[in-house]
């Protein structure tokens, strides 16, 4: 089991000057998981990027089985037996099932230079049989399926060929249960081959259970490797932080009363194709969660309830008896949503933290009607930026230089600009480092506290019933079973009204 | 993206960068400085002489970029934009007959009409919006030389009388300024950029991004409109390729101006001004050196070349809506 499979020497790697991996050396054996994890900008991905050949290396060495390797694409990576599934959609639009699980790989079917389409078609949907995900249909349009199928697709892309490493960089997040069991299968199938995996994962828990060894890298550097078997949630914590990791998690309160006091009302909502006939009523300090799996419907209750679904039918209606039918009006009577899409649906990616900020808010932010104050919205984007401890240089940094922690941190402090009273937040914590996730967390709780109603929806179970009063499951566009907060809840209980 | 992490050394690379970023949006002005001094000296001081004679070339061109400007930041291009003052100047001309102060609401009229169609096939029915302003160039092109098949058409004699410096300069202050306005200290211009930037994001965020894109694109129609009444006034009458080719001049001096092809944060309103400026100042001295006009083109085609290529806003590049 200990035969070395990748020695990773002295490696180097340098942004601008910024130093996102310095002098990093560890080995990775044959036939094990091997995870790497540490906190946003870490270097994790930055390592297995130049692994893969998506970055180049400035200085050091990756020896694969006693040969040193140098791949420049993602292509000769492959060939060198080394292959990826990355963390956001790495499948191209426009292209049939087969075309994206060959590509790069499409000489196998040219002959006399003309490729034989049957033959590809043929042999993928006989690999997707085989992975067991036959309803995919090799010869159909990758775009005809939703994220999750698309992983999948992805999954037997970066493994058919039997490589000796993969890279699963950050995956599960986006993933719902079902799609994470399905990537646990074939991750031991894999590694019960004899090749290894490199396990990229902020969800410990997870880390835990599906590897063997565990890497930890802090700024760029290497912190240590220890056994998955000899260490547990907190040891991994304060290899991350590196300082003990105190303070509550989640709120840590049960059997509040929450206050009958409506604030939003759902009645009949459907939106055709992704959910029927959803209703519940939402109160005043309530933190109301959703779960479901992935394509139950559960993101789109969150649009709808932000006017943002297109085809809505039935009514949102607000305490004081406004019907929400579209955006604008959502966010004039106080309401605030983030996005599961973060970087498309959330921030405006181009744009200053400051402009981000002030965004919704522009009408509270004029010196004479109508004409925007400088000062003003300098003013207010530095306070909330401050407010939410958002990681910058200063407000006019754009928010494509930030990572996804800070991003949200931004959205966030968005919304607390605008003081909304109802906030609808989709997977607020994907892809986000514990620390951040804590402060969120915390936000959320201090919100609660002060009369604020917020609406979770999110793929993490444990986060679901760590912070809501009440989580609603959905199932097929519908809402099909209603829990309340108690210490005894667990995920068992969550999953059997999921599927 | 991972990797970031040595903060003081990531405050220092964006100081690197913000250098560069002040070297870029110095680019446009030493453009136009050295440009003005090479031609004076190619010219032996003639420029500076016939400054004035230069000058009336700047007055549509600016005009009718500020329209532009609004568009390209949001996001969108705009290849109608000569087809839009050739159909307005023939209405302006037709209708100074009637009435001066008519033809010039009639001028707006047009543009605006014309926006509007291509506002509606680019937002409602989702074409994009190079696709869809090609399409009225050539068809609106089509409708200017069959209404000039015979004859051009003449404007009022009274149209010519108000062919003074003052005047267009005016009415490209008025424009100028009020764009600049809206532009920097209202919600319009925060939106368009928002727009350009992010434009599901900007929708999440409350912008009612539709409306928006179809107001813009009127907007730019009814601008251009009213440079048709300068155009007007400058030439009298309109031939079959009255404003021909406005629409590549337009793009030309907004991206000599520093404007980001793709819109978004990075555009400057300056962008108009200078590049307007330094287009004007191009094409003139081009022209008094004697280059012919095959070469001028020649010319016009590599520098665009290399401003787009200096000014192409990399990190947030994709495909023009």
């Amino acid at each position: 089991m200990s035969e070395v499979r990748l020695q990773v020497q002295n490696l180097c790697k340098t942004f601008g000057i910024t130093k996102a991996v310095q002098n990093v050396s560890f080995n990775i054996n044959k036939g094990e998981v091997h995870a790497l994890i540490g906190e946003n900008g870490s270097g994790k991905s930055t390592l297995t990027n130049m692994l893969t050949g998506i970055y180049t290396i400035d200085s050091g060495h990756f020896i694969l089985d006693g040969k040193e390797i140098h791949p420049k694409n993602q292509v000769e990576a492959n060939n060198e037996g080394v292959s990826i599934i990355v963390q956001e959609l790495g499948t191209l639009s426009g292209l049939t099932v087969a075309e994206n699980i060959f590509l790069g790989h499409e000489d196998r079917f040219v002959k006399f230079g003309i490729k034989n389409t049957n033959a590809m078609n043929r042999e993928a949907q006989g690999l997707l049989d085989k992975y067991g995900f036959g309803r995919i249909k090799a010869s159909a349009m990758v775009d005809d399926y939703n994220f999750e199928d698309r992983k999948l697709v992805e999954i037997v892309k970066a493994t058919y060929f039997q490589p000796k490493i993969v890279v699963i960089d950050e995956t599960t997040t986006a993933l719902s249960q079902e799609g994470r069991e399905e990537l646990y299968k074939q991750m031991n199938r894999i590694r019960s081959e004899g090749n290894t995996i490199i396990f990229i994962s902020h969800d410990l828990p997870e880390v835990l259970r599906m590897s063997d060894t565990i890497t930890c890298l802090r700024d760029g550097v290497y912190i240590d490797t220890v056994k998955s078997s000899e260490i547990d949630e907190d040891g991994l914590k304060r290899l991350m932080v590196g300082r003990e990791v105190t303070g509550d998690y989640y709120r840590s309160d049960y059997g509040e009363k929450v206050s009958d006091e409506v604030v939003l009302t759902v009645d009949n909502v459907s939106v055709p194709g992704q959910i029927h006939d959803v209703s519940f009523k939402l109160h005043k300090g309530e933190i109301l969660g959703f779960g479901g799996l992935s394509e139950s419907g559960m993101h789109e209750v969150g649009k709808a309830c932000f006017g943002a679904s297109f085809d809505r039918t039935g009514s949102v209606t607000l305490a004081d008896g406004t019907h929400i039918n579209n955006i604008p009006s959502a966010i004039k009577h106080s309401m605030a949503y983030t996005s599961k899409d973060r970087d498309n649906e959330s921030v405006v990616m181009n744009q200053s933290i400051g402009d981000n900020i002030c965004l919704p808010s522009l009408d509270s932010l004029t010196s004479l009607p109508g004409v925007l104050s400088d000062r003003k919205m300098k003013d207010f984007a530095n306070t909330y930026a401050a407010e939410m401890s958002v990681k910058m240089v200063d407000t006019d940094q754009f928010v494509s230089d930030l990572s996804g922690g800070n991003k949200q941190k931004v959205v966030l402090a968005r919304w607390i600009g605008k003081d909304s009273d109802i906030l609808v937040l989709d997977s607020p914590t994907r892809g986000i480092d514990i620390k951040v996730k804590q402060d969120i967390y915390q936000l959320m709780d201090r919100m609660r506290k002060s009369g604020k109603s917020i609406i979770m929806i999110s793929e993490e179970l444990m986060e679901l019933i760590g912070m809501c009063d009440r989580i609603l499951i959905m199932k097929d566009g519908a809402i099909s079973g209603e829990l309340m907060r108690s210490p005894e809840l667990d995920e068992n209980s969550l999953i059997a009204k999921m599927v | 993206m991972a990797g970031n992490t040595n903060t003081l050394s990531k405050e220092e690379e964006l100081k690197k960068r913000s250098h560069i970023a002040l070297l870029r949006s110095l680019l446009p002005i030493i453009g136009l400085v050295v440009v003005f001094v090479v031609f004076n000296i190619l010219t032996k001081g003639r420029m500076v002489q016939k400054f004035s004679m230069a000058m009336t070339q700047i007055y549509v061109t600016m005009i009718a970029s500020t329209g532009v400007f609004f568009v390209m930041t949001m996001g969108g291009l705009d290849f109608s934009q000569g087809s839009i003052l050739g159909m307005a100047s023939i209405v302006v001309c037709l209708v100074s007959k009637t009435s001066i102060p008519l033809a010039i609401v009639a001028g707006i009229a047009t543009g605006a009409a014309i926006g509007a169609i291509n506002g509606f096939f680019y937002v409602n029915r989702k074409i994009k919006s190079f696709i869809v302003t090609i399409c009225t160039m050539f068809l609106f092109r089509g409708i200017i030389k069959y209404l000039t098949s015979n004859a051009p058409v003449q404007g009022s004699a009274k149209l010519i009388m108000l062919n003074t410096d003052r005047m267009k300069l005016i009415c490209m202050l008025v424009v100028v300024v009020i764009g600049f306005f809206a532009f920097r200290f209202t919600r319009f211009g925060m939106y368009l950029k928002a727009i350009g930037a992010g434009e599901k994001a900007a929708k999440f965020a409350g912008i009612r991004t539709d409306r928006m894109k179809f107001l813009v694109y009127v907007l730019a129609g009814a601008i251009t409109g009213f440079a048709a009444f300068i155009n007007s006034i400058k030439v009298g009458s309109v031939t079959a390729s009255g404003g021909n080719q406005v629409e590549t001049q337009i793009l030309i001096a907004l991206v000599l101006g520093g404007m980001p092809i793709s819109g978004g944060a990075k555009a400057r309103f300056s962008n108009i001004v200078i590049g307007s400026a330094l287009y004007v100042v191009l094409s003139s001295g081009l022209n008094m050196v004697g280059l012919s006009t095959q070469a001028q083109q020649l010319v016009q085609g590599v520098v665009f070349l290399v401003f787009v290529a200096v000014f192409a806003d990399r990190e947030s590049l994709r495909v023009i809506k």
